[in-house]
């Protein structure tokens, strides 16, 4: 055996630029593939993980995955909202353990911001950890703002600075008669939470007070010093993450809020809702793997093509090597060798350039789109995928192996 | 079959199935030790069809060849290549050495199809270089590309007697060598089959030869076509 891999090694060597380019070829195709996986795995596990946090989601009745980006992701367009009443009235169930509420409408330099309580900052896991400060700490005046790592890293911020909040997501009406002053800044968690703006929902009604029906009152002004805390009790929210004390109830909780009377409210599982939304994409997702698999077929049979070739060229090498004592399975041997070399050689070559790829684009990707790609290329999907390539490398390689051992059993001196 | 005879061959009958016209008939055929026998005959007139019947790369269609008393046609075909590995050495016309591997492995090559040990096979293409002047950094060179003529001759020789094979078949080795070469390649090769006490069947269209031979066969006289 080490012959036969001596020999096919030493024979790749000899056409070291068309097999540099054929490994090429391969490595390119399986990046391909790995980085649309490992983009797909990376991204599934960013929005399961940071939707994992509460059992249940609160909103009016609307679309549930609608709801559910909306309100953990930012993503899309704004539902109806909840009353504070109602939120209360769950908050305040026995089978609650815990309740945050979530507003979201308006925005600082396009980042979101949302009101919340204190306790989002205490309850809220992002991939199994809590959210951390990395400077200052959690709202304590009506006007104090938390910000995430991105906002403060894009924008300059820093604690103490003042920032004004605009209302709605792409507004030229500011609530700049209420500045808000910076009072913590979040770690980095590689979710979207980076890019949020964190304001208390109090501060959320008193910026507006003057504000009815989405448009500023002509001719009032409030003051930001004139707001008491415990009259600024919001009327409307977009919805909560709640907690229940025990996981057995969410489906009983989740009917039980359906039938809710004092308006329509839907309880969403964000797991399901997130493992619906995946189902939408995967026919998408099925499509592009069915595409990478060909490309890699394709690549593979080039590569075929190419041993093939070559074995015609070949005819002294193979005469002499069944003349000197080869078998034409041992000829058979090397041609196939041959080409699981060329494919586990461009399998390891894939494996690195993914890993430099994920050093380069990971900050790119978390940046722009808050997921961090988590390459694990010893993870069992990606074992089997590098065993069919091989597999596939060893099918297509018959051929050319095939020629080789015909060609073998009529040569000779 | 007589005892003394390295290669004996008895009714043996060839044809290719797709070449009405050649046929190759040897009725009675052998070489004994130490016997350098020299088949001369034209191009194409299956002189390299002759020494692949005697190796066994191909079966006669009938008749037996028989080497070193090992009737070919009882082996299986596994055992036919060791059987070739170890008992018989080749020289190819223009020397047929693998670019891509080092002299050394060159001469080693039929080597890995036995079980042979290495090692000592190894001091014996060192040993044997160094007779013919080739010294082990040369044997050594990651490759076989840049080799010299007379070089590639001898390593060619040293790979066809590595496992000490009783008989050497050359096919057309001197067709590309000018005289001087031609000369200096035969004397080297005679000299090492008498040194190793090893038989040689030469094939060549090369009258010249005629006079380096003591035995010498004209292929379409002795063989019939």
């Amino acid at each position: 055996m080490k012959v036969i891999f001596s020999l096919a090694f030493y024979s790749l060597i000899s056409r070291k630029v068309s097999v540099f380019l054929t490994i090429l070829c391969v490595s390119l195709s399986i990046i391909l593939f790995s980085s649309i996986d490992n983009f797909r795995q990376s991204a599934k596990k960013t929005f399961f993980s940071n939707a994992k946090s509460g059992d249940l989601i609160i909103t009016s009745r609307s679309g549930e995955i609608e709801s559910l980006l909306y309100l953990i992701f930012q993503i899309g367009t704004p539902t109806n909202n909840i009353r504070w009443k109602s939120f209360k009235d769950i908050q305040n169930h026995p089978d609650v353990k815990w309740a945050i509420p979530i507003s979201l409408g308006d925005s600082h330099k396009q980042y979101r911001v949302l009101g919340t309580s204190s306790d989002y900052f205490k309850k809220i896991q992002i991939k199994n950890k809590k959210l951390e400060f990395y400077k200052g700490e959690h709202f304590k005046d009506i006007f104090d703002v938390v910000i995430g790592y991105d906002v403060a890293k894009t924008l300059n911020y820093k604690l103490n600075d003042k920032i004004i909040v605009a209302h709605g997501i792409s507004s030229q009406d500011f609530h700049d008669e209420f500045p808000f002053r910076i009072n913590g800044i979040l770690k980095k968690s590689g979710s979207n939470t980076d890019k949020l703006i964190f304001v208390s929902l109090e501060a959320l009604e008193a910026i507006h007070k003057d504000w009815q029906g989405g448009f500023k009152l002509p001719n009032v002004k409030s003051k930001p010093t004139s707001f008491n805390k415990s009259e600024l009790v919001p009327k409307e929210i977009t919805g909560a993450i709640i907690k229940l004390n025990s996981k057995i109830k969410i489906f009983q909780f989740k009917r039980d809020l359906h039938k809710y009377k004092s308006e329509p409210i839907q309880a969403i599982i964000p797991g399901l809702a997130l493992t619906k939304l995946w189902q939408i994409v995967s026919f998408v997702e099925q499509i592009l793997f069915l595409i990478c698999y060909f490309v890699i077929f394709i690549t593979l049979l080039g590569m075929a093509a190419s041993i093939y070739t070559n074995v015609n060229q070949r005819n002294n090498e193979i005469a002499l090597l069944r003349v000197v004592g080869a078998s034409p399975r041992s000829i058979f041997s090397i041609l196939i060798l041959e080409g699981i070399m060329i494919s586990l050689t461009s399998i390891l070559i894939s494996i690195l350039l993914m890993l430099l790829l994920n050093i380069i684009l990971n900050p790119i990707l978390d940046r722009e789109y808050g997921i961090y790609l988590e390459y694990n290329f010893l993870s069992t999907y990606n074992i089997i995928f590098y065993c069919s390539v091989v597999l596939i490398s060893i099918l297509v390689g018959l051929i050319p192996a095939y020629r080789g051992y015909k060609k073998s059993l009529n040569s000779g001196i | 079959m007589n005892s003394k005879n390295l290669i004996e061959i008895k009714n043996l009958e060839f044809y290719w199935n797709n070449q009405d016209e050649f046929k190759i008939q040897i009725n009675d055929f052998s070489i004994q030790t130490n016997e350098k026998k020299l088949i001369l005959g034209k191009s194409g007139i299956g002189k390299s069809t002759f020494l692949n019947l005697i190796c066994g790369m191909i079966s006669p269609r009938a008749g037996d060849v028989y080497v070193l008393s090992q009737n070919l046609s009882s082996l299986k075909a596994w055992e036919l290549d060791k059987f070739r590995s170890e008992n018989i050495g080749v020289i190819f016309q223009e020397f047929n050495l693998l670019d891509h591997l080092s002299p050394l492995n060159n001469i080693l090559l039929p080597c890995y199809f036995t079980n042979k040990d290495l090692n000592k096979s190894k001091d014996r293409a060192f040993l044997f270089g160094k007779k013919l002047n080739l010294n082990n950094d040369l044997l050594r060179k990651s490759n076989s590309r840049d080799l010299s003529t007379g070089q590639k001759q001898r390593i060619s020789i040293i790979r066809s007697i590595i496992n000490k094979p009783k008989i050497i078949l050359a096919d057309e080795p001197t067709s590309s060598l000018d005289f001087d070469n031609k000369n200096s390649f035969l004397n080297l090769l005679f000299d090492i089959c008498n040194e190793e006490k090893i038989s040689l069947l030469m094939v060549s269209h090369d009258l010249n030869l005629k006079n380096k031979f003591k035995d010498v066969i004209a292929f379409e006289s002795f063989f019939k076509l």
